[in-house]
């Protein structure tokens, strides 16, 4: 651009018309600046001419955005290439560490760099310099300015230029390995994966330059392992690089595998990657490889101990939640069970407005007081306070009142002396946890249900909770009492049964008994009847008949009674087994009555 | 711009996995935005050698050209960091050196001259004290 004005002047001061220079515009225009200047044209012409000027410069804007539009292959950043042959690291810019790209000495040091890497390194801190770019020497800090290309030696550029380095299209393919100097041609000329115009009618998209002879390959295809959606020409590049399908080769274990799954094969199931022995959180530091790693499971203590250690953490985990379950729930029904304390010793008045009188009162309060105070609303009568209260009415109250623990103590007193003169009646019966001030300060001498701030704030749930605890109490009273009916039972079942033995072994004699006598009797019917038979004897055997009725009558009466008194012994006992209380007494009772019956027979 | 600032952490990379002076180590080097090293000071009797010191590097785009942000971390335990006790560095790690600052920084310098300028630094250090204050007041006058 620069040099077309020059070229140019020539041509265009033998061609002074105005027309003829509007036609050749195509190429680089740029009319002569000298023609307005020595030609005397009237102010329209000249007006002209300046819209000219403008177009032009317009047009030329235009195709040279164009033309960088269509170069496809920007120009080469040689410090981002890849080098294959070894090089000095003398060759290489301390900046950069590359080899030297276009190397400028600097002046005053003779320190080497790439002229962009100075460059970069000057602009950042410091402003523009009508001298010239100039700035301390990055190694030294010597302020310099770049020297001229003629100081850089040429043996310096022959020898970077010389080395080998990759074509920057190695990643899509391309295997070139190209002197340096030479690489910027490969890419715009040679190099089979550069990007060219389409050669199709009316396509204007990039294409590679080996795919340019197979017509235009801009339309829409997908890929056959992902499915994807996309041009025909970038298939290739897909399939190289981007499709989540496509085999990739692992370099550690010589497998190939999946471009999706590499990530996870890289750190996890490659068999040639090291891993931790599975008792490495108990203990263990070895690391060895997947299949060695097996083998170095069945030797390492950690690792067979490994799920016991597991299975242990967590049976404790669960015991901790458990355990913190339970404290909870300890903690509410110790509340409760204080919280019913104190409704069974109840306050006896209330003290609001002598607490008041408390604070100003009681210089230094325990923490426990305060808590007291602050915590259970009006549960806590404050006796101390009332002590304290000068007002003798007050005083007095607290002499009537029916549980009052130091009626006839004075206040210096009860301060000398810690334990109660006094106690009242339930006191004895308690654990006695509390501090000398608490012991002064409530009458019945109970701490406050929860200790620090439970969760009882407010006097109804007080309640509730007392209400709970009693619900506990009526429930464990039925138990017991369930248990001792259950027990009553079961032993009266047991005496019946004994007795119903007995009665029946009674039974059972009492038949015996009562077939000897039939037998006895019919033995003696026969007799006197055989006596009855032979005349004159009617009247003796009359007489021994009623001797033997009288025998038999004698009989039968003892079994009647025998019958009585197995009857009588049956109620005994079952009055014994019946009366839940006296069960034992009734047992000997019985079975006096029983031998007795036993003897009557 | 970019591309130059991780082509030359990946040749940093290599040259620091291959061999470092004694006393320097690379910790952790996961991407090139942000690199940790240990160092240890070999002849002080403030600093004992046994223990290490983090340092975590965190590179800008424009690395090379700008200086990389260089401060001592604090890890509490496996394995226990803590940051060295100098006048030059603060009780939150930030490490006041010249080297690090924009007007000091040269693009020659690397990962590797930083971590044998700050244990320069530490080696020579004779007071076992920090200078909080200043910090401090920064932090007040910024409120």
């Amino acid at each position: 651009m620069s040099r077309s004005p020059i070229s140019r002047s020539p041509r265009e001061s033998q061609e002074p018309t105005f027309t003829r220079s509007r036609s050749h515009r195509r190429p680089v225009p740029t009319p002569p600046p000298e023609t307005p200047r020595r030609s005397s044209l009237s102010a329209e012409m000249r007006g002209m001419r300046r819209l000219e000027q403008r177009r032009n410069m317009e047009e030329s804007h235009y195709l040279n955005c164009k033309a960088r539009a269509q170069n496809y292959n920007p120009p080469i950043d040689l410090r981002l290439v890849d080098y294959v042959s070894p090089y000095d690291s003398n060759l290489m810019c301390p900046i950069c560490r590359c080899p030297f790209v276009d190397p400028v000495v600097l002046t005053e040091c003779d320190h080497c760099f790439c002229r962009d890497c100075i460059r970069q390194c000057w602009n950042t801190n410091s402003t523009y310099n009508p001298l010239g770019p100039r700035g301390n020497c990055p190694t030294c800090r010597t302020p310099a300015k770049l020297g001229s290309r003629s100081a850089t030696s040429k043996i310096l550029l022959n020898i970077v230029d010389d080395l080998v380095v990759k074509c920057p299209k190695s990643d899509d393919g391309c295997k070139a390995e190209v002197r340096r100097c030479e690489v910027q041609d490969h890419v715009n000329i040679y190099c089979g994966y550069a990007l060219v115009e389409c050669l199709g009618e009316n396509c204007e998209l990039p294409v590679r330059r080996k795919d340019a002879a197979q017509g235009c390959l801009h339309y829409g295809v997908s890929c056959l392992l992902c499915r994807k959606e996309l041009q025909k020409w970038k298939l290739e590049i897909h399939w190289r690089s981007e499709c989540p399908d496509r085999r990739v080769h692992c370099e550690t274990c010589k497998s190939t595998v999946f471009a999706r799954d590499l990530d996870e094969h890289s750190k996890q199931t490659c068999p040639a990657i090291s891993i931790p022995c599975p008792g490495k959180a108990f203990g263990c530091t070895s690391r060895s490889r997947k299949g060695q790693a097996e083998i170095h499971a069945k030797s390492c203590t950690f690792a067979k101990l490994a799920p016991i250690f597991q299975k242990q953490q967590d049976r404790l985990d669960e015991q901790e939640v458990a355990q913190r379950e339970m404290s909870r729930k300890l903690q509410v029904l110790e509340s409760g069970f204080g919280a019913m304390r104190d409704i069974l010793n109840p306050p006896k008045e209330d003290t609001t407005p002598d607490r008041r009188s408390a604070g100003s009162t009681r210089p230094s309060l325990s923490p426990r007081d305060m808590q007291a105070n602050g915590t259970t609303s009006s549960f806590i009568p404050n006796a101390q306070s009332n002590f304290d209260f000068s007002d003798p009415t007050a005083y007095a109250d607290l002499m009537v009142s029916p549980h009052q623990p130091r009626p006839s103590a004075s206040t210096a007193s009860r301060q000398s002396d810690p334990t109660p003169d006094v106690p009242g009646p339930r006191l004895t019966d308690l654990p006695e946890p509390f501090s000398f001030d608490s012991d002064l300060a409530s009458p019945a001498g109970f701490p406050p249900p929860t200790t620090d701030g439970g969760p009882y704030a407010s006097p109804l749930h007080h309640l509730l909770s007392m209400h709970e605890s009693l619900r506990d109490e009526m429930s464990r009273i039925s138990t017991v009492l369930s248990e001792l009916d259950g027990r009553h039972s079961m032993q009266s079942l047991n005496e019946n049964l004994r007795t119903r033995e007995e009665i029946s072994y009674m039974g059972a004699q009492v038949a015996g008994l009562q077939r000897q006598v039939h037998w006895l009797t019919s033995a003696q019917l026969q007799r006197q009847q055989g006596r009855s038979g032979t005349p004159g004897a009617s009247s003796s055997s009359a007489m021994a008949d009623v001797g033997a009725g009288a025998g038999v009558e004698a009989a039968v009466s003892a079994v009647s009674t025998a019958a009585t008194a197995l009857t009588g012994a049956a109620r005994v006992a079952n009055v014994g087994a019946s009366g839940s209380g006296n069960g034992r007494d009734g047992a000997p009772m019985r079975r006096r009555a029983s031998e007795e019956g036993r003897t009557k027979l | 711009m970019a591309g130059m600032s991780s082509k030359r952490l990946q040749k940093e990379l290599t040259k620091i996995q291959g061999t470092l002076p004694p006393g320097i180590t690379l910790v952790s080097a996961p991407d090139l935005r942000e690199w940790q090293m240990d160092i240890a000071i070999l002849d002080n009797p403030i600093y004992p050698p046994s223990d290490h010191y983090r340092l975590r590097f965190q590179f800008s785009q424009s690395y090379p050209i700008e200086a990389p942000e260089v401060v001592f971390m604090a890890i509490p335990s496996n394995p226990e960091r803590k940051i060295p006790l100098h006048p030059h560095i603060y009780s939150n790690g930030i490490i006041c050196l010249d080297l690090l600052d924009s007007q000091g920084w040269s693009p020659v310098h690397n990962v590797e001259s930083i971590c044998i300028s700050i244990q320069s630094m530490l080696a020579g250090n004779t007071k076992a004290e920090r200078e909080f204050d200043t910090w401090l007041v920064w932090v007040v006058m910024a409120n």
